[in-house]
């Protein structure tokens, strides 16, 4: 998956934004020490609950009940995590794994085809393209809940019932993501490139592989880092559709906090482990998702 | 508008072969295009919602006989006191949560856009909470919230207040439902705002400061004014997304009868009413009726939206 | 077209391939081959909580060589009831044996077709391997077909911490402990004299919900035989004498201040196991396995075990059926009645302590003799043995279940101090009236 959005750097037609933005910023005003008050505090309130799921995964039930709290991290998450790996009802090595193939897969198609039809909507003419762009945005006000139950009984004729496909096939169409790249492609890509490619003879496939694709690639980018995050955390249908051999790890970590007694520092850990992967993407790609939604709001 | 291509003229000769299938391909490529997205929107999407309201008009207990029904359930629908109940938990649980949110967002995001050091840190620490997973939150909080041994009744016992049952009162079980919303969704909309503050031409603010304006002043008389677009596109966004409000009220009272949303169903949404109907009760016609009205109230309240939007963006 | 384009190109052409391939090596499926007798067969079964079959799995496999035997176990019953109903209603997905509780089981009962009819296969010539009341719980309203095999009961007793009874000035003898509540108001009135001479912030009772549901089941057994709904039927709620008797008992509880408010299964409730927030506990045979998870080595020998007031009562027992869905029915059912007989039922006891529901099985000394260390070594089966062989049957509607969550519901609305007992109970008639759909 990492392939398509390995290289987000933007190329020459984003230029004017960004000059734009780097002036505007050279008028900005110092901020005071109020100022850095408020955004330590800020700081503060977005990591703790994070931290404090680290204590607690950290700790023992003994512990986590405790009045007063414990305030910082014990010495018991390597063992919770071991206890975590070694369940064999909860699978959470299998969680992972499938979390991985679900969310990549659903990100890879849903990058592909949003971009196809992102293009199609904002550089091609053809008949019925304003109704067709009305019922994109149509599309998105479906939620997924209200056909959980046909969807289910479909899973079934085709045979593919509980199984991964089950719960990547509903998610490959993103009204959200043909929508972002229409916007972003039409202020992306020249018209004069696309027209010049023509004079070349070149086929519309062609035209957006070759010229189309390569421009979109900061927000194809984007949309990847949101999708992948957006079903990896995915919960409520896969834990319906799923069959208890095929878990991912939000489904695993329901099934580690249902139950008849629940182990709350093992529940913790699998939170902890279950949100590591994610907090590894934003400190590696935390720039460019920033600039994602950044981009996406002036643009949308 | 600049996102038509006017049609190529070709500017050699072709052979007649090659330009129909120039033309074939500039008339049918649109269509290949978009066709991935609406077969698999069709299939996966459209169907089960057509379906659903097929099922409806029908009593459809999820065992048993089937019988239609007509518009029956929707006429009950709207005399069934716990629909509305719901209805009024899922928009007051929006507005008590959206509207400290959006002034949050704005205050973080004036904050923001200053001169700050390490401003890739503070604007990375603030989206945090949004790739945190809802049932991670969720569980995170209620921990946080629990009466006996959570972290808030500890705190709020330094001031000598007495420890709360959160989850039992509806102001209680608001504010912390609310709290989970909120930390998960400031950040982000604080970035949006900032972004769309970026993008507001500095010589206003010159042209302001010039004339002695205040940047409270300023604030109000430029920003928020440049700010509406936004605002508006940030609000569809919350409502679709407040509407569909289930995870953090469900997972918040956990147990039997979580479906519920609490003793006296103060923080039932809309959404847990309809899986309470098709999965507890296993009343699909019903619980489809619910879908439906849920599905029609995110469209309404988009249209308009949209229509302000355009009205707006016109008048730029 | 510039080698950086065509670098770009041949980088999506690999990774949707890679794509595909992730995809299609997800599909994977499991199918079984054919259904020949000696060819291997896997066999699903279906479980939430504890079942206690892992040594009985063991010892078919090695019996059958042709026979894999593969569990798939949810932890909590409400979602995999739900689970259940939907694989069920949709024609596929449920295990060849599915475990199915006794609150679920009146629901499918609705739809016996999709189950095998156990009268078929035997179940007449061995229906005395299991208490009659249990037998017509998995059997339609006119007689004629059955769809589970019994596993377990919970016959009910009363769990309570001698440490807090001692400290309280109560006596912590079992046989004494039992003597102070032949009856519901004897209880209340120990928790009363509990509540007076008690030192800390421990309540008598856990919570109002299980307190009432074993009044209920009691009630209702004396008289009519049935709870929300009448045997045709129409929900009876608000008519029915034993609900609302019931009702009123635990309200005297509730008011009397003797509840902790901790709702069961909940992180509270479990934390307050171990730090003895609450002094009793209405307790099925299932139960001690929890109480000794949530308490811990800390909470041995504090715990013991004690009749229940009104002397009997049942939380809880299972079933096992065989989906008609499934590939291997004949086999499936061969594995039920293996895993459901006298002697599987008593594996499953010494394995996860669930209480058996034959009565071949009460007089077996591997039972009767056995003391649970963890509880003071209580002769554990004697007393819940006790409290299920008296039982009588009660009739529980199709929509028990969902009418039950609601009003317990308006129950905890009452124990939380929200509403008075008597607005609760008027809520209660609207809430039963709304999820019974009338």
């Amino acid at each position: 998956m990492t392939t398509v959005i390995a290289d987000p750097e933007p190329e020459a037609p984003r230029k004017p934004l960004r000059t734009k933005v780097v002036e505007s910023n050279n008028q900005l005003f110092r901020a005071s020490p109020l100022n850095y008050l408020v955004l330590v505090l800020t700081f503060f309130l977005s990591v703790f609950p994070l931290y404090w799921m680290l204590v607690m995964a950290s700790r023992t039930n003994d512990e986590i009940v405790q009045i007063p709290p414990k305030l910082i991290p014990g010495s018991h998450l390597g063992e919770h995590v071991g206890a975590l790996f070694d369940n064999p009802d909860v699978m959470f090595a299998k969680a992972l794994l499938n979390s991985f193939i679900v969310a990549g897969s659903i990100t890879l198609f849903v990058v592909i085809f949003s971009a196809l039809a992102g293009f199609a909507f904002a550089k091609l003419r053809f008949r019925g393209s304003n109704v067709l762009i009305g019922l994109v945005v149509l599309t998105m006000m479906v939620p997924v809940q209200l056909g959980a139950v046909p969807l289910y009984m479909m899973m079934d004729w085709f045979g593919i019932q509980g199984t991964l496909p089950t719960v990547i096939l509903p998610y490959l169409a993103s009204g959200f993501g043909v929508f972002l790249m229409r916007q972003y492609a039409s202020q992306a890509v020249p018209d004069e490139l696309i027209e010049a490619a023509r004079v070349d003879g070149a086929t519309t496939i062609r035209i957006f592989w070759s010229v189309v694709l390569p421009a979109l690639r900061p927000a194809a980018a984007i949309l990847g880092l949101f999708t992948f995050m957006t079903y990896w955390n995915d919960f409520l249908w896969p834990y319906v559709a799923l069959s208890p051999e095929h878990p991912t790890v939000q489904v695993a970590l329901s099934r580690l906090s249902s139950g008849y007694y629940t182990d709350q520092s093992l529940v913790m850990a699998g939170t902890f482990m279950a949100t590591l992967p994610l907090l590894v993407v934003i400190v590696l790609f935390g720039r460019q998702l920033i600039s994602g939604i950044m981009d996406g709001a002036v643009k949308a | 508008m600049s996102d038509i291509t006017a049609p190529v003229t070709p500017a050699r000769a072709r052979s007649p072969w090659r330009s129909r299938l120039s033309r074939w391909d500039q008339k049918g490529s649109p269509y290949a295009f978009v066709s991935p997205f609406f077969i698999l929107f069709g299939i996966f999407g459209a169907f089960p919602l057509l379906y659903t309201f097929w099922v409806s008009l029908h009593s459809w207990p999820l065992l048993g006989e089937h019988t239609f029904t007509g518009l029956d359930n929707y006429q009950k629908l709207l005399q069934d006191p716990q629909f509305w109940n719901a209805a009024k938990n899922t928009l007051g649980l929006f507005l008590v949560s959206t509207v400290p949110q959006y002034v949050l967002a704005l205050w973080l995001a004036v904050t923001l856009n200053r001169k700050i050091m390490a401003r890739t840190l503070f604007r990375v620490g603030v989206v945090i909470p949004n790739i945190t997973s809802v049932a991670a939150v969720t569980l995170i909080f209620s921990m946080i919230f629990a009466k006996g041994f959570g972290l808030a009744n500890w705190i709020i016992g330094w001031f000598g207040l007495e420890a709360v049952d959160w989850t039992a009162h509806t102001w209680s079980s608001w504010l912390a439902i609310s709290m989970m919303v909120d930390w998960r969704w400031t950040g982000y909309n604080a970035l949006i705002f900032l972004a769309a503050m970026q993008a507001i031409s500095s010589e206003l603010y010159e042209a302001a400061a010039i004339d002695g304006a205040t940047r409270t002043r300023q604030f109000w008389s430029i920003t928020l004014p440049m700010l509406r677009p936004t605002l508006l596109f940030t609000t569809i966004t919350s409502i679709i997304g407040g509407v569909q409000l289930f995870t953090e009220p469900l997972l918040f009272a956990p147990g039997a009868g979580a479906i519920q949303g609490g003793t006296l169903r103060q923080f039932q949404t809309l959404t847990m009413y309809l899986i309470e109907n098709g999965f507890t009760r296993f009343e699909f016609g019903y619980a489809g009726a619910v879908a439906w009205m849920i599905f029609l109230l995110v469209l309404i309240i988009s249209l308009i939206n949209i229509l302000l939007v355009r009205r707006i963006s016109g008048a730029d | 077209m510039s080698p950086s384009m065509r670098g770009t190109r041949r980088m999506i052409a690999v990774a949707a391939v890679a794509g595909v391939a992730l995809s299609m090596a997800a599909c994977g499926s499991d199918d079984e081959g054919g259904s020949g007798s000696n060819e291997k067969i896997t066999l699903k079964v279906s479980t939430f909580g504890t079942f206690g079959y892992d040594a009985l799995y063991k010892k078919y496999e090695a019996s059958h060589p042709n026979i894999k035997i593969v569990e798939s176990n949810e932890g909590d019953l409400g979602k995999y009831t739900t689970a259940l109903t939907q694989r069920i209603a949709a024609g596929s997905g449920a295990g060849d044996v599915v475990a199915i509780e006794e609150g679920a089981i009146v629901n499918f009962l609705k739809a016996p077709d999709k189950f095998v009819n156990l009268q078929d296969e035997g179940f007449n010539e061995i229906k005395g391997n299991w208490l009659d009341w249990k037998n017509a719980q998995a059997t339609t309203a006119d007689g004629k077909t059955t769809i589970g095999f019994g596993t377990d009961v919970g016959g009910l007793a009363m769990c309570y911490r001698t440490d807090l009874f001692k400290a309280a000035g109560l006596p912590t003898d079992r046989e004494e402990v039992s003597k102070l509540w032949p009856t519901w108001d004897d209880y209340i009135a120990t928790g009363k004299k509990f509540q007076a001479g008690t030192k800390g912030d421990a309540k008598f009772v856990d919570s109002a919900t299980n307190t009432y549901n074993s009044i209920l089941m009691q009630e209702a057994g004396e008289a009519p035989g049935y709870t929300y709904f009448d045997r045709d039927n129409n929900l009876v709620f608000d008519s029915n004498p034993a609900v609302r008797s019931s009702w009123d008992t635990t309200a005297k509880v509730l008011d009397a201040g003797l509840s902790a408010n901790l709702k069961s299964f909940t992180a509270e409730w479990s934390a307050a196991i171990k730090n003895g927030g609450f002094a009793t506990l209405a307790c099925p045979a299932w139960m001690t396995a929890n109480i000794k998870g949530d308490g811990g080595d800390a909470g041995a020998g504090k715990w013991d075990i004690a009749t229940v007031p009104g002397g009997s009562g049942s939380w809880g027992g299972s079933f096992l059926g065989v989906p008609t869905q499934g590939k291997h029915q004949k086999a499936a059912v061969e594995l039920a009645k293996f895993l459901s007989s006298p002697e599987g039922q008593l594996s499953a006891f010494d394995e996860a302590g669930n209480l058996p529901s034959s009565p071949k099985d009460f007089d077996n000394p591997a039972l009767k003799d056995f003391k649970n260390e963890y509880f003071s070594d209580a002769p554990v089966a004697d007393i819940f043995v006790e409290g299920a062989k008296n039982l009588k049957p009660v009739y529980l509607g199709a929509k028990n279940q969902a009418v039950r969550d609601a009003i317990e519901n308006d129950l905890r609305s009452v124990e939380q101090g929200q509403r008075t007992s008597e607005e609760g109970w008027q809520n209660a008639i609207k809430s039963a009236k709304a999820a019974a759909g009338v």
